[in-house]
């Protein structure tokens, strides 16, 4: 079937995007690098009459970075961008990891950090690192602003908390505490290039050698990228040791919920869910070390 | 032995790389005819059924339809590349009455854009009847089972046996028996680009058609039969081809319908195939359940083997019956087998039709023969090198009546891995370790080029023409086809190296059927630089006899004197001061005949070689692997490649094979597969269908051995299949040295190992 005509506009500014976006509603899809979007397009899974595309909005083109407030990453900035950003490597370098390691060169220069997040896949690059790190989605519309954790924004593969007329305009991430480290893992077939078929996220905070902070999230496994909330709290005020580190990763295996696809069956997804749990918990332990 | 060779040997840079880097070099899918209408094919979406009906009507209603075929609309002729055994050509250019995969043509649309076309094919009709269908060789050979082609009992289409010596006799001697089963399976060629035709019928009612192939003979005459037309009426051009591997050998469904469906319109028609339709449907390496029973004596001597194997052949011939032939060839292969016996089954199943594929029914024997070898080395208490020097071919082997080993470097190859990797160091402790490190041993031989005919043409196996001018240059021409592997540039290098000319003195004509000399069988089991090569050098022959007549002349020359063609002139070989410039040779010769031009054809076609092949090439590879005993993962970190290819006569392009073959010979054995259910195949897209990318790719270190093959072009073998063979059984070898576990099923992916190892 041929690929449904649509209309595409790229408004300058915020207030014009929202003129359109109320305009429209459900007809309209945005677009930020379409890497995404545009397969969809062709595999006929979208079909809206308008695209609106975010390229002109220059207020969204950004990624910042203060003492206070951490780190801003607006909603036009490339996987490319954040992968390469000085600041972004040296704060955050799951961060700058996870995007690196997004898809192919190709697609990192054209798609973006919060697009991967809007997109809701369970496997999505970027989400386990960010939510580890307690990001937060900055929400907007007409009506103004909402900024939620980002751990609610994710209802299933594919669905967001997004309602139509919102976009998210950029996603933050706080100041992370001393001694504390965060480390994303991906499990693939391939070692580049390749989609993962198992994720992690890990951020430990570590005081008189016991973990005082978990947070842990599982990619590729549930629905959503899913917070291991019983790894967590079992991790809490452990000491810092291999056996305990072991037990962390069964534990996040237990919590995970995988299927079985092309890509990889379930019984191999939720040991690898073991493996690499336990290998990012030791290697951020090892960073703060 | 040492030459004198100007270019021949030399680094030569390919010459389509400068119109391929700049955008330049036009493939199929870049021509366009005004008029040009777009083709696209409706597909079977179920593995069995009867066609009840077709009702096209809604589609030809479509404003932008121009035509819409079926199988009706059609002359109904079959047709298949073994022309010598008629029964075996079993498909028919559309569905007659009848699908057998997913993926089946049954109708064709030509419209005015591809939108058009895609629209028109979702409003044909089809009611089906389905039939019971069958996804293994097992099931497809069970008494019970439903027949996919009438006349073919147990959907045994045919069968291959190679028979010689007593192999009962040495199963009893026997010190060691080994006796296992192994399944390997169907993988995608993956060529970069999908297949491609454009096809115009001229006002005189013949069909011009470009398209994207690797035998365009095989085409022309295909076409010209299905059609019912006569082959000089149909004119095949190969525009640049963006790889093949064995799956662009055919007639094509979709070159018949552009042809007949712009005979019919009177306009143009291009088909392109998308990708997903590529994976789904197109042709694959095949899928074997094998059997093998090899015996030794205590010292290492092999005394013989008993191979048996079915071939999953999808739901058609295509291939099927050489691949069955080639498997058993190379599963008595390598080594001296005093007897062996195979039986091959090309077996029928509800699945895309398996073909060619680069190795051609090599990688599956040698997985096979490979991998026991180095079992009953482990069994034996020998090193897998000894075992193999102990038993290793030599030149002067021979199978008999079936073909004769003329020169052989095998031996060569094993020494100089042993060496370049210190094997024994290493092989030793890894095996002791037993931690994450490994090494493994596979090995393979390939033919170059077939002595058989099963196409049976009437012309040679190739043929060239060479014009000379007396401004020096030269125009070769021949229906030899670069399908990206570089033949363009190597059959330059020797027709200058013959004349003595450089290489950018010579225009190519390549690959059209109407202007090429007849015939050329076509770019498949490694036979264009050995059969081409040695056709431009029976040509050039004559091209000297003439201008060594006109120096002889010229010089007064004494009839003791050798003649030779070098650095742009013609001279005698023990005077080099007494001579001509070439160019000036030409222009005397042309005047000698009073104008009539200086132009010879040469041809080869290989006879007294026996059955299989003039020549084989031979080699050994070492891989070197690490194991993430965790989660399964595999990394090749090294290959090591010592090979005899005779003759390399252009060394950084043979390198370029073995680095592609590296690259296909790891997705064999640790991640490409269809992952199918019910004859659907479900990784449909390149995220899916894991070919491995330029960074799983292993350090690359090679070694040519020096032979000399009396049959080949300058002593040149064949590169381009051989080496695919050899790195799965390698890879295999190095994970049961790291691991202690023995796979005998392709791919060995992550999930495969650890449930092996017990972890999963």
């Amino acid at each position: 079937m041929p690929l449904p005509k649509f209309d595409y506009i790229a408004p300058k500014t915020l207030n014009e995007l929202f003129e359109l976006l109320e305009n429209y509603g459900d007809k309209a899809k945005i677009k930020a690098g379409g890497t995404d979007l545009l397969i969809k397009l062709n595999n006929k899974v979208l079909q809206p009459e308008v695209i609106i595309g975010l390229k002109n909005i220059q207020e969204l083109d950004f990624i910042e970075f203060d003492e206070k407030d951490g780190l801003r990453i607006g909603a036009l900035a490339t996987l490319s961008e954040v992968a390469n950003n000085s600041i972004v490597k040296e704060k955050y370098p799951s961060v700058a990891y996870a995007a690196s390691v997004t898809a192919t060169n190709q697609v990192r220069n054209m798609g973006t950090v919060v697009g991967n997040l809007c997109n809701a896949a369970p496997s999505a690059d970027n989400a386990p690192a960010l939510l580890s790190l307690g990001a937060k989605a900055v929400i907007v519309s007409k009506n103004g602003e909402r900024v939620i954790p980002l751990d609610n924004f994710f209802k299933g593969p594919g669905l967001s908390d997004l309602k139509t007329g919102e976009i998210m305009k950029e996603v933050t991430v706080p100041i992370q505490p001393e001694n504390s480290f965060t480390v994303y893992k991906k499990l693939s077939p391939r070692s580049a290039v390749d989609i993962a078929i198992v994720n992690v996220g890990v951020m430990v905070k570590i005081q008189n050698n016991k973990f005082t902070e978990a947070n842990i999230f599982l990619g590729a496994v549930a629905p959503i990228p899913l917070r291991a909330k019983k790894t967590e709290e079992f991790l809490l005020g452990k000491n810092v040791q291999e056996d305990i580190i072991y037990e962390a990763g069964k534990i996040a295996s237990s919590e995970a919920t995988p299927i079985t696809d092309v890509r990889s069956s379930q019984e191999y997804r939720k040991l690898m869910v073991e493996i690499i749990t336990r290998r990012a918990i030791q290697e951020a332990v090892d960073n703060i070390n | 032995m040492s030459h004198n060779f100007s270019i021949i040997g030399k680094d030569i840079p390919r010459q389509d790389g400068k119109a391929k880097i700049m955008g330049a070099a036009q493939f199929s899918d870049d021509l366009k005819l005004p008029g040009m209408l777009y083709g696209k094919i409706l597909r079977s979406p179920v593995a069995h059924a009867r066609i009840k009906s077709i009702d096209t009507s809604k589609a030809e209603k479509l404003p932008g339809v121009k035509l819409v075929i079926t199988g009706e609309d059609t002359p109904k002729i079959n047709f298949g590349n073994w022309r010598l055994v008629p029964e075996s050509m079993d498909e028919y250019p559309l569905a007659i009455d009848r699908v057998r995969f997913i993926g089946d043509e049954v109708a064709a649309v030509a419209a005015i854009d591809k939108d058009t076309a895609e629209e028109a094919i979702s409003l044909i009709e089809v009611e089906y009847e389905e039939l019971p269908a069958v996804y293994s060789v097992d099931d497809a050979r069970a008494d019970c089972a439903i027949k996919l082609h009438d006349n073919v009992e147990n959907n045994t289409s045919l069968s291959r046996t190679i028979h010689y010596g007593d192999v009962e006799k040495a199963f009893a001697e026997a010190d060691l028996l080994l006796e296992d089963t192994f399944e390997v399976h169907a993988v995608s060629h993956a060529y970069m680009e999908p297949c491609s035709c454009l096809a115009k019928t001229d006002l005189d009612g013949r069909i011009t058609i470009w398209t994207s192939t690797q035998t365009p003979y095989y085409v022309q005459v295909l076409l010209a039969q299905t059609l019912g037309m006569r082959e000089n009426d149909i004119r095949v051009i190969k525009p640049f081809v963006g790889g093949g591997f064995g799956g662009k050998m055919e007639l094509r469904k979709w070159e018949f319908c552009a042809a007949f469906m712009s005979k019919l319109t009177g306009k143009p028609v291009k088909f392109t195939l998308t990708r997903d339709e590529e994976l789904i449907s197109g042709r694959r390496r095949h899928a074997m359940k094998m059997y093998s029973k090899i015996a030794f004596k205590k010292d290492g001597t092999i005394l013989g083997k008993e191979f048996t194997s079915y071939l999953d052949g999808g739901a058609y011939n295509s291939m099927g019956p050489t691949a069955a032939f080639l498997c058993g060839n190379f599963g008595g292969f390598l080594y001296r087998f005093p007897s062996y016996k195979y039986n091959g089954f090309h077996v029928y199943t509800n699945k895309p039709p398996a073909g060619a594929m680069r190795g051609f029914g090599a990688p599956q024997a040698l997985f096979v023969t490979e991998t026991q070898m180095n079992m009953a080395a482990e069994e034996l208490g020998i090193d897998p090198i000894d075992l193999r020097l102990k038993n290793a071919m030599e030149a002067g082997d021979e199978i008999p009546g079936v073909t004769t080993i003329h020169s052989c470097g095998f031996k060569e190859c094993l020494e100089k891995v042993r060496e370049a990797t210190d094997w024994d160091n290493k092989r030793k402790q890894y095996s002791e370790e037993k931690s994450e490190k490994g090494i493994g041993i596979g090995c393979y031989s390939f033919i170059s080029g077939g002595a058989f005919n099963w196409f049976n043409t009437q012309y040679p196996f190739t043929a060239v023409e060479v014009r000379v001018f007396d401004d020096g240059t030269a125009h070769l021409m021949t229906m030899a086809s670069d399908i990206g592997q570089g033949c363009d540039t190597v059959l330059r290098q020797i027709l200058a190296e013959e004349l003595g000319i450089n290489v950018e003195d010579i225009r190519l004509t390549a690959a059209d059927t109407a202007v090429t000399p007849q015939a050329d069988l076509g770019t498949w089991g490694s036979r264009v630089t050995f059969m081409a090569g040695n056709a431009i050098i029976n040509a050039c022959k004559k091209i000297k006899d003439q201008l060594f007549k006109v120096l002889s002349l010229k010089l007064n020359a004494n009839v003791i004197h050798d003649m030779e063609c070098k650095n742009g002139r013609v001279y005698l070989k023990n005077r080099h001061d007494k001579g001509l410039e070439f160019k000036e040779a030409v222009r005397l010769a042309q005047k000698y005949n009073r104008g009539e031009p200086i132009v010879a054809y040469g041809s080869y076609t290989p006879r007294g070689h026996g059955l299989v092949t003039p020549a084989y090439s031979f080699g050994a590879q070492v891989a070197e692997v690490t194991i993430d005993k965790d989660t399964g993962i595999v990394k090749v970190d090294k290959v090591t490649t010592a090979h005899d290819c005779g003759t390399p006569i252009n060394p950084i392009a043979v390198e370029g094979q073995l680095e592609g073959s590296i690259q296909m010979g790891l997705g064999y054995a640790t991640c490409e597969q269809f992952v199918m259910k019910d004859g659907k195949t479900l990784n449909t897209t390149f995220l899916d269908y894991k070919v491995p990318t330029a960074l799983d790719m292993p350090e690359n270190e090679h070694y040519t051995v020096e032979v000399y093959d009396p049959y080949g072009p300058y002593g040149a073998k064949e590169a381009g299949e051989g080496l695919v063979s050899p790195t799965a059984p390698a890879i295999a070898d190095a994970i049961s040295c790291a691991a202690n576990v023995r796979f005998k099923d392709l791919p060995i992916t992550a999930e495969k190992v650890l449930k092996a190892m017990k972890k999963l």
